[in-house]
C-alpha cells in the first residue's frame, strides 16, 4: 500500500512538473520526460516486474492525459521497464554514471518506439529527421536531469521498500 | 527453481501489461471523442488541473526567465538604445514589468473583442502537453464557465487554437501549430484563401492549396477566412507571410506564415463562446 503511495506521488509530481515548469524550459523545442526517466530509475533500482508495473501506470497516467489513443505511452514504458530491468542483472559496473546513461539510451529507445507507433496509427505527422531530432534531445534532457532527480526517486523507493525483520 | 518461476512470473506479468495497453490502444482508437476512456481523460484532466494551476502560479517566473535566457542570442545585435531601454527595464521591479506585461495583454484581447464583435470567457493558461509530440495548453476554464468542444481560442496578437477537450473546471486547447491543426485561412492582400496547416519541421505555418497565379507579398498578413458553419469566426489574425515555395507549372503555390502569436508565452487567452461551428456529416 505504501509502495503503491509512493509511486503514484513520483509519477503524479512527474506528470505537473513536465506539464508546467520543464514545459516552459525547452531544450531545442524538447521538453524532458519525466515519467521516462522515473520508469527507467524504479526499473534499474527495483527490477523488471516493478519497472514494467512502474512504466505501464505511469504510461497510462500520462496516456489519459494526452488528446490521442491511450495506451501508446503504457506500451512504449512498460516494454521500457522491462527492458531496463532485465539488462540490469547483466550489468556489474559500480560506475555511478550508470544511470545517467541507461536513462539516456532508454529515453532515446522509448521516444523512437513511441513515435513509430503513433506513426503507424496516423497519430503523428512528422518527418522521421525531426522524430530524431526530439529523441535525441529529449534523451539528452532527461540525461542531465538524472544525477539530480535520481538520488531523490531512489529515497522514495528504498522508503516505500517492505522490509522483513527475522528476530530468533 | 526459484529463479525460474520468479522469470516466468514476471513474464508474464509484462505480456498481460502489454495485451492490456493493446487493447486499450484498440478500444480508444476505434470509440474515439465517445469511447469508454473520453470520460476517465476528462476525470485525468479535472484531477491534475488544480495542481497544474498552484505550480504554474508558482513557477511562472522561474519559466519567464529561461525564456528569455532562449532569446538571449538575439538580443546581442540590439543596438545603444536598446540597450539603455534593457538597463532601464531591469531598473524597474521584476513583478511591476510582468503586471505591465499583462495588462498590455489584456488590452490588446479587448481591443480584438471590440474589434470583431466576439464574446467570450477570458482563462488563464495552467500547462502544457505532457507529450512531444502534441501542442496543446490547459486553461483554467471548463465546461461549468460554458466552455464546449469545438470554441476558437484567441489573444489579443491572433489565433491560438480551438477547445478539444472540457472538464469542469478546465479545458485543453489544440493550438494551430499543431501537425493535426487545419484552419481555413485568407491573405489580405489578394483575398486568396487557403488551408493554413501545423508544420512542426519548419516551426512555422504552412498555408496550402494556394493558387499559383497568386501574388504573395512578404509579411502579408493571414487571417481567418471563417467560411460559414467553420470552427473560426472571419478576419482574426493568423500570422504574416515569411516564405513562398511552389507555384510554377500549375502547381499550388506554398506559403510559410510565422504566427501571430507567440506560443512560448502564452499566458491569457480569450475562448471565444459566440461562435459555433456546424459539426460534419
Amino acid at each position: 500500500m505504501r509502495r503503491i503511495l509512493s509511486w503514484t506521488v513520483v509519477v503524479l509530481t512527474a506528470l505537473v512538473l513536465q506539464s508546467t515548469v520543464f514545459s516552459q524550459i525547452e531544450l531545442g523545442g524538447a521538453k524532458p520526460e519525466l515519467v521516462y526517466l522515473a520508469t527507467v530509475v524504479l526499473a534499474l533500482l527495483e527490477g523488471p516486474s516493478s519497472g514494467a508495473l512502474a512504466g505501464f501506470v505511469g504510461g497510462m497516467a500520462q496516456d489519459f492525459l494526452l488528446n490521442e489513443p491511450k495506451g501508446i505511452t503504457a506500451l512504449t514504458l512498460t516494454l521500457l521497464g522491462y527492458g531496463v530491468g532485465m539488462l540490469r542483472q547483466y550489468i556489474v559496473t559500480p560506475s555511478p554514471l550508470l544511470p545517467v546513461v541507461l536513462v539516456g539510451a532508454a529515453t532515446l529507445a522509448g521516444v523512437l518506439f513511441q513515435g513509430i507507433v503513433m506513426f503507424l496509427l496516423n497519430q503523428l505527422d512528422v518527418s522521421g529527421f525531426y522524430l530524431l531530432r526530439v529523441a535525441l534531445l529529449t534523451a539528452l534532457y532527461n540525461a542531465v536531469l538524472t544525477p539530480f532527480l535520481f538520488p531523490v526517486i531512489r529515497r522514495v523507493a528504498e522508503s516505500s521498500r517492505v522490509t522483513k525483520v527475522f528476530r530468533w | 527453481m526459484v529463479l525460474y518461476r520468479r522469470t516466468r512470473s514476471t513474464r508474464l506479468l509484462v505480456v498481460s501489461l502489454v495485451m492490456l495497453s493493446l487493447m486499450t490502444i484498440t478500444v480508444d482508437f476505434r470509440g474515439g471523442e465517445e469511447g469508454p476512456f473520453a470520460a476517465a481523460g476528462r476525470g485525468a484532466l479535472a484531477t491534475l488541473a488544480p495542481l497544474q494551476a498552484a505550480v504554474s502560479r508558482v513557477f511562472r517566473p522561474v519559466g519567464d526567465f529561461f525564456t528569455g535566457l532562449v532569446h538571449v542570442g538575439s538580443l546581442k545585435g540590439e543596438n545603444d538604445a536598446l540597450r539603455e531601454e534593457v538597463e532601464r527595464l531591469r531598473s524597474e521591479n521584476v513583478e511591476g514589468v510582468s503586471i505591465q506585461r499583462e495588462n498590455e495583454k489584456l488590452l490588446a484581447l479587448i481591443g480584438l473583442r471590440d474589434q470583431l464583435g466576439l464574446e467570450g470567457v477570458p482563462a488563464i493558461v495552467i500547462g502544457e502537453s505532457v507529450s512531444n509530440f502534441e501542442w496543446t495548453v490547459t486553461i483554467d476554464r471548463g465546461s461549468s464557465d460554458g466552455v464546449e468542444v469545438d470554441m476558437p481560442v484567441v489573444t489579443g496578437e491572433g489565433l491560438v487554437g480551438h477547445v478539444v477537450r472540457v472538464s469542469g473546471r478546465a479545458a485543453t486547447v489544440e493550438l494551430i501549430i499543431d501537425p493535426e491543426s487545419a484552419v481555413a485561412g485568407r491573405l489580405v492582400g489578394s483575398g486568396e484563401t487557403g488551408l493554413v496547416l501545423g508544420d512542426t519541421d519548419l516551426r512555422d505555418l504552412t498555408m496550402d492549396l494556394v493558387d499559383d497565379e497568386t501574388e504573395v507579398n512578404p509579411d502579408e498578413r493571414v487571417v481567418t477566412s471563417g467560411y460559414q458553419g467553420g470552427l473560426y469566426p472571419p478576419r482574426i489574425v493568423i500570422g504574416s507571410v515569411s516564405h513562398v515555395t511552389g507555384g510554377s507549372g500549375g502547381v499550388s503555390k506554398v506559403v510559410t506564415v510565422r504566427p501571430a502569436v507567440d506560443f512560448s508565452s502564452l499566458d491569457i487567452v480569450l475562448v471565444v463562446t459566440n461562435h459555433r461551428a456546424i459539426p460534419g456529416p
